[in-house]
């Protein structure tokens, strides 16, 4: 049919004329200028990130290797508790040994010199003993920390120009520190003791394996809670629910707890888990609680995003063949929309690995050395950690800081390439 | 407006009425979708709905198996038998209803999963097969059944969505049927294939015919005249005439069917 009614084609344009050439032009710029806009973003937002690698690297990466000292240690049968092993004069022992390495030096410079020693160094030399108790009698060559003045000393940290006074270690130190490099008996292998030990309030000997392990239970805790109920929740909201006042209600509710601040689910956790349910204080267990309450809205809008994403074909293709709502639900639609959640949980699980301020409301910050061993003692969290140890006067605590942030972000990334390929494995089942 | 009834009656012995349709009103919300639609549907006989866009063809198609009881805003009236039992009886259960009445869609929709396990589910979940022989049996015929089985024997482990789209629609055809199904609905089941598939479908269609009550919704009246034995025009959400395609196509009794088969309205 021909449209007889319609306006009349316009006469023949001229495609060439100044006007239209200058409509190009424009045009062109301002494609030119969103380009270059994304790309000053991406600029800026890579140099940053870069600017903070760089100096938490710089920074940090002195905590990576811990300075030792090597040292000849007579296990005297006389100083030993045959009864208690354990409870043997180590301390004497290791006076005994600094002796020996400077026989020359008086007893108040053999104590100065001493302090090189970290106290852990007694520690170490009891536990070799207790491991292999024929040791006793012998004499033992064992590597252990130096304190953390000249842990400090040995990367350069210290300026021998300072006048004495000013300085943490003294020139009979320095001179004796001289003496073991001379010996060759000082080194600094890596420093496996910031993933090894737990925490201690000697940077030299302070580790991050209780936060490691606390990180751990309470993730897990965390992910075991919210998962299956974020997901119960999320098809119930979306494909069981009546859509009516009630649920727009909830519906409102879930979206705004998404934003409540962490430090009012620390309040809960308190009065709720804490003082009335009389869960432990610290413990794993009642961190990843909190944290659940804080990732049940990322996860739930997560898992309503993916279901609702997938394809109203495949739904009907179930019913068609007679299969229920259930079937329906847990046959395909969930697996289909499992990427989405678990991009949604890997999400809600990496803001719970780096939360702290709930944590310090229920004591998760607490002067923890021992490692926990499970979900109920008290632990802290690597956040929780670093900022016990950013609050610490101790020099050496200052790069172990850094570090252990280092090692947050390790964890973090490690955690996404997991997610990542799960993801991907789910996805393969086409 | 003409009565369909009457022109219903008068061609249709009753033992041979596989379902049938009393005064079936459907409203989507505030909107009267479907009026007054009475229609008998016989077994093993092609059945073509044909009508404009809009005319409630595929509304009152997915009533036949109660798929419109998942559309919340939905609701439908009147009386719809099959076998002269009421499928809107509290009694019934929809879900074993669907796997009596087959649906097959508009757009190639098989699961994400392989050939076999496409075909397979719908036995599965209703319990067909008890041993996997049975199942691999119930799987074969209804894949011959749909003439996809020569070109899937030696894949059936692949995933169903990497077949192509005449292939794909056969697949669902068979998955449809696996569940020995008395009536196969098909809602424009060739709308999104080529020309050749087109045809396949078609073929495919005249052979189910020996074991099925088929109901098609079709745009395309060609097709309807091509596979069908009885018509039913829709127009505006009212059926305004079904008989034998012949007489439909022929010699309409209705103005509008007759404007709309030469193609001056829709």
């Amino acid at each position: 049919m021909t449209d007889s009614a319609g306006p009349a084609p316009a006469a023949h344009r001229d495609w060439n004329s100044p006007a239209y050439a200058a409509n190009v032009a424009r045009r062109r710029r301002g494609e030119r200028v969103l380009k270059a806009l994304g790309l000053t973003s991406i600029a800026i937002a890579l140099g940053f990130l870069a600017l903070m690698l760089a100096s938490l690297v710089a920074t940090g990466y002195q905590a990576f290797t811990q300075t030792h000292v090597t040292i000849d240690v007579a296990i005297d049968p006389a100083m030993i508790e045959a009864d208690d092993l354990a409870k043997s004069n180590w301390r004497g022992m290791m006076g005994d040994t600094i002796e020996t390495m400077f026989p020359d030096a008086d007893r108040a410079t053999r104590r100065e010199i001493g302090d090189l020693l970290s106290d852990g160094a007694q520690y170490r030399v009891r536990d070799a003993v207790l491991a292999d108790p024929s040791l006793v009698g012998q004499t033992l060559t064992i590597k252990v920390p130096v304190s953390d003045p000249f842990d400090q000393l040995h990367k350069g940290l210290v300026d021998r120009a300072t006048p004495e006074e000013n300085r943490r270690v003294t020139d009979v130190q320095i001179a004796a520190y001289d003496k073991l490099v001379a010996e060759d008996r000082i080194g600094s292998p890596l420093n496996w003791g910031i993933v090894g030990n737990a925490d201690s309030r000697f940077p030299e000997l302070a580790g991050l394996k209780g936060a490691l392990v606390g990180t751990f239970w309470l993730l897990l805790t965390c992910f075991a809670i919210s998962f299956p109920v974020g997901i119960g929740v999320a098809i119930y909201l979306e494909e069981f629910a009546p859509k009516n006042r009630l649920s727009d209600f909830i519906e409102v509710n879930i979206n705004n707890l998404a934003a409540v601040p962490s430090v009012v689910f620390g309040l809960l956790a308190l009065a709720v888990f804490l003082n009335w349910f009389g869960l432990p204080r610290g413990a794993p267990f009642v961190g990843g609680l909190t944290l659940a309450l804080m990732s049940l809205p990322t996860i739930i809008i997560a898992t309503r995003a993916a279901l609702k994403a997938v394809p109203p074909s495949i739904r009907e293709a179930a019913l068609g063949v007679g299969a229920s709502k259930q079937q329906v639900i847990f046959h395909h639609v969930l697996p289909l929309a499992m990427p989405g959640v678990m991009t949604g949980t890997i999400i809600a699980l990496a803001g719970a690995i780096g939360e702290t301020a709930p944590l310090l409301l229920i004591g998760m910050n607490a002067f923890i050395t021992a490692v926990p061993d499970g979900a109920f003692s008290a632990a802290t969290t690597l956040p929780t950690q670093i900022f016990i140890w950013a609050d610490s006067p101790e020099r050496g605590f200052v790069s172990r800081t850094s570090a252990a942030i280092l090692i947050l972000l390790a964890v973090l990334v490690v955690m996404n390439a997991l997610a990542i390929y799960l993801r991907n494995r789910f996805e393969r089942r086409w | 407006m003409l009565d369909a009834k009457v022109l219903t009656e008068r061609s249709v012995t009753a033992d041979r009425i596989k379902m049938s349709a009393r005064d079936v009103q459907v409203h989507y919300g505030a909107k009267h979708a479907l009026k007054d639609v009475s229609v008998d549907i016989l077994d093993r006989t092609v059945t073509a709905f044909i009508g404009p866009s809009g005319c409630g063809k595929s509304t009152f198609l997915r009533c036949l198996n109660r798929m419109n009881d998942t559309v919340d805003i939905a609701r439908v009236e009147g009386d719809i038998k099959l076998d002269g039992e009421d499928i809107y009886a509290p009694a019934i259960d929809p879900v074993q209803l669907r796997a009596r009445v087959g649906m097959v869609f508009q757009k190639p929709n098989p699961f994400p999963k392989s050939i076999y396990d496409n075909v397979a589910y719908g036995p599965k979940i209703h319990g067909l097969a008890s041993t996997k022989a049975d199942l691999d049996g119930l799987v074969e015929t209804a894949l011959k059944r749909a003439a996809l089985w020569n070109e899937v024997k030696d894949r059936l482990a692949d995933p169903g969505t990497g077949l192509s789209g005449g292939q794909q629609q056969r697949l669902c055809i068979a998955r449809a049927i696996a569940t020995g199904p008395e009536v196969l609905l098909m809602d424009e089941p060739c709308s999104s294939l080529d020309p050749i598939a087109t045809a396949q479908i078609e073929e495919l269609i005249d052979d189910l015919r020996a074991n099925f009550s088929v109901v098609i919704v079709t745009h395309s009246m060609q097709q309807a005249a091509r596979v069908s034995q009885r018509t039913a025009f829709f127009h505006l959400g009212i059926l305004v005439e079904y008989g034998d395609t012949p007489a439909i196509f022929t010699n309409p009794k209705d103005p509008r069917t007759e404007s709309y088969i030469t193609g001056r309205i829709g």
